[in-house]
């Protein structure tokens, strides 16, 4: 993540397998980060197809759903990151005069390189990256070839299981526990935990409605809107700026994570700090919902140090305001930058409580959570 | 007077309603003003009609939009004016008054020789002085009895007859003191943005890194202001959605050479922790110091506390209300049309009448305005200076009075 050494990035350009041009009028806070011209990498990627012998099509074809932002959310990716694992472990044959456990771990350090050109990765596909080098690294020697790959490929699925499928169903039963009949819920943008907490709940037969928040670019709520609305749910839609409107009739705040740090704050999408901020101004409980899985030993405090930028076309058009988008020839102007921020931090002290599958836990337990159950990875 | 007001009302748009406080102000200023000019007024008591007419058209032109306070604040504050007027040429004909009753040998303006004035006149004076003293009576010197014609000097019997040619010669004098007032009021109005600007060199230093929220005249003027000085800096804009303002204001920044970043409105926290100050403008200023500011400003008075950045907020004297906000986000709010948010055919399947209360699963909110209590502002700019949210209610003692606040008309004739 060091973008502002010109060394590292002259030899991360040479191991790319696609090209990426750089954006032009950066913002200067943020020269660590990589910034790119979103227009034409995909293409540039889908012509590149046939060229690229040396990576497994599984890989590719999620390369390309990260870049084209169909496959989003951290259980998505991970879960599609690992499936397409699996088949390069199953596909796998050691070639000669290597060990497989050298070999293999080589292997999917390059396929992790061109996933984080696709995208960078995010904090829970980290973590079970590591979990994947450390059960190859833990491989007894007397396995044969076969054998080896079918322990990897039970491992991956126990980890999915355990990690991903099982503990979501933890975590919607806890929830469920501190949803009231008469409650008033908000939530922002899309995050598949906090959908299922709330259709849950509706089936349990709980009265309540929900407070769906969306902002720019992405409108990511919009799907989650229509998929709570298809189910019956009685829902409030409104944007982030109209928080402070609609906070007084609301009773709890839901909010997804892509990460809990060691510090207790919280790394999700940009604007989830705005609406604990306000929550906590109101004093509405606030509960993030996180699998345990995806709990860091980093530490952060502000949203600047490490973040992800977005295509800064997203920012200057506005779809459907043709008197807004006047601008748009502006975009080479050198006094005028687009800050796309995917992520922001919200701070502990905006956060209730925490639902994880080991339970709910306040945000000053992250890192004894952390601490304690890393041991798992290993013993599983 | 009958006027037909739907033809004067200058509100014809949606689209400009919010940045339109000080073209509002400035017409309504000026409609009254005719009102005032046109209205004819009796030998006694014209003030009282002058005061009647206003309230008339101004019971009117509030109705029409309660959410535009500035039409309210120019109506008060043109009420005001009449008052003022009326008490300051009654002081000076009691002054007058005093002189005539006086020798007239002696020409001097020694007010204090009221031994020889009869019971009444003593009384109307300690009237006017029972009122607090406004800027206005402290800074027009108490005018010299030259325009008062000098009657005979008896004493009480002739005083009825010299207080009435008095007034036959104040009623032009009040109408045209009032109507100079109002046009001083509107050239505060027009030339507002210009005063304020005047103070950005004050709070602006190098290097300093600015946030602001959708688009206001008064912090572009202000900004430009202080890049005339040769102050660098930079300016965080927030978009603003719905309206998305900000892009505008962006691109007149950007067109003057100041850095500008857009950036959305969900970022305003991460950002937030590296900007030294924020500046935006308002729609209306309360009487307890509290802002009505377009819908996301709640979220970044919010931010900015937590992050101890300053919170300055710019308004011109019009948009000084003397109203305290009692629920304002119900009161004092307007709902903006849900198409701003949701494309409708997408989601027409959505609004199915069908379940069991008749009522759709979905609804939108689509607020116009956010109220920000005043904790959470540091200063306000104003083209009378800058203040703090505390000293808010005393400039309201200065602009209105409190006779004025429920501009309704009496039942009963006369006040």
């Amino acid at each position: 993540m060091q973008f502002d050494d010109q060394g590292r990035v002259n030899k991360s350009k040479k191991r790319a397998v696609f090209n990426q041009p750089e954006a032009k009028n950066r913002v200067e806070l943020f020269r660590h980060l990589p910034q790119y011209e979103h227009g034409s990498q995909l293409t540039d990627l889908e012509s590149k197809f046939l060229e690229l012998d040396s990576m497994h099509p599984a890989v590719y074809k999620v390369g390309v759903q990260y870049l084209a932002g169909d496959v989003t959310g951290g259980n998505a990716r991970c879960i599609a990151m690992l499936r397409a694992f699996q088949e390069v472990i199953n596909d796998y044959s050691t070639p000669p005069g290597k060990t497989l456990v050298r070999d293999l771990t080589a292997k999917i350090s390059s396929y992790v390189s061109f996933l984080i050109e696709c995208r960078p990765l995010s904090m829970s596909m980290g973590n079970a990256i590591r979990f994947q080098k450390s059960r190859i690294a833990k491989l007894p020697l007397t396995l044969s070839e076969t054998e080896a790959k079918a322990a990897l490929c039970n491992d991956i699925d126990r980890f999915i299981n355990e990690k991903i499928i099982l503990a979501d169903k933890v975590i919607v039963r806890h929830a469920a526990t501190k949803v009231r009949d008469g409650d008033v819920l908000l939530t922002y943008g899309s995050s598949c935990v906090v959908e299922m907490i709330l259709l849950y709940a509706h089936e349990l037969g709980k009265q309540f409605r929900v407070v769906v928040v969306d902002s720019r670019p992405k409108h990511e709520g919009q799907a989650l809107l229509r998929r709570l609305l298809a189910k019956g749910l009685s829902c409030t839609y409104t944007h982030i700026n109209a928080v402070s409107y609609i906070m007084h009739e609301v009773t709890r705040v839901f909010l997804g994570a892509s990460s809990v740090l060691s510090n207790g704050t919280t790394y999700s999408r940009v604007g989830t700090a705005c609406v604990a901020m306000v929550a906590h101004a109101f004093r509405v409980p606030v509960l993030i919902c996180c699998e345990a899985y995806k709990f860091h030993e980093r530490v952060q405090l502000d949203s600047i140090c490490s973040n992800e930028l977005g295509d800064s076309n997203d920012i200057a058009r506005v779809p459907g305001r043709p008197d807004v988008n006047s601008m748009d020839n502006r975009t080479n102007e050198k006094n005028l930058q687009f800050l796309n921020l995917m992520y922001d931090a919200t701070p502990s002290e905006y956060v209730s409580m925490i639902i994880t599958d080991y339970g709910m836990i306040p945000p000053t337990s992250v890192p004894v959570i952390v601490r304690e159950y890393r041991r798992e990875y290993l013993l599983i | 007077m009958n006027t037909d007001d739907s033809s004067w009302w200058p509100m014809g748009d949606g689209g400009d309603k919010i940045e339109g406080s000080q073209a509002t102000a400035r017409q309504t200023a000026e409609l009254l003003r005719s009102v005032i000019s046109q209205q004819r007024v009796p030998y006694t008591n014209q003030a009282g009609a002058l005061i009647d007419a206003v309230k008339a058209i101004g019971e009117q032109l509030i109705a029409a939009n309660p959410v535009e306070l500035a039409v309210g604040n120019i109506v008060r504050r043109v009420l005001h004016i009449i008052r003022e007027e009326d008490l300051s040429l009654t002081t000076a004909a009691i002054g007058g008054l005093n002189l005539s009753a006086v020798s007239d040998d002696e020409n001097d303006d020694d007010r204090d020789g009221d031994s020889t004035l009869s019971a009444a006149a003593v009384a109307a004076a300690a009237r006017s002085t029972l009122r607090p003293p406004s800027l206005q009576t402290l800074l027009e010197d108490t005018p010299v009895s030259a325009a008062v014609p000098q009657t005979s000097s008896s004493g009480g019997d002739s005083e009825g007859k010299s207080k009435s040619a008095d007034k036959s010669s104040r009623s032009r004098k009040l109408k045209h003191d009032v109507i100079e007032a109002v046009n001083e009021l509107i050239q505060d109005i027009v030339t507002c943005h210009e005063q304020i600007a005047e103070q950005a060199v004050e709070h602006i230093h190098q290097n300093e890194v600015i946030l602001t929220l959708g688009s206001s005249r008064t912090v572009l003027e202000f900004l430009f202001a202080a890049k005339e000085k040769k102050r660098s800096f930079r300016v965080f804009v927030a978009e603003g959605a719905p309206r998305y303002q900000g892009h505008l204001l962006a691109k007149e920044l950007v067109a003057r050479g100041l850095q500008t970043t857009l950036i959305t409105d969900s970022a305003v926290f991460a950002m937030i922790s590296r900007v030294n100050m924020v500046i935006v403008g308002a729609h209306a200023v309360m009487a307890n110091g509290g802002v009505i500011a377009p819908v996301g400003m709640n979220l970044v008075a919010l931010a900015a506390q937590k992050h101890a950045v300053p919170f300055v907020v710019l308004a011109g004297s019009h948009k000084l209300c003397p109203l305290y906000p009692h629920n304002p986000e119900v009161l004092l709010n307007e709902l903006r049309s849900p198409s701003e948010l949701l494309d409708f055919g997408e989601f027409s399947d959505c609004m199915d009448f069908g379940s069991g209360s008749g009522s759709p699963l979905l609804h939108v909110v689509n607020p116009a305005f956010d109220y920000v209590p005043p904790k959470l502002v540091s200063l306000f700019i104003t083209d009378a200076g800058g203040h703090n949210p505390s000293y808010m209610y005393r400039l309201i003692a200065d602009y209105y009075s409190a006779d004025d606040l429920v501009v309704q008309r009496r039942a009963t004739a006369g006040n």
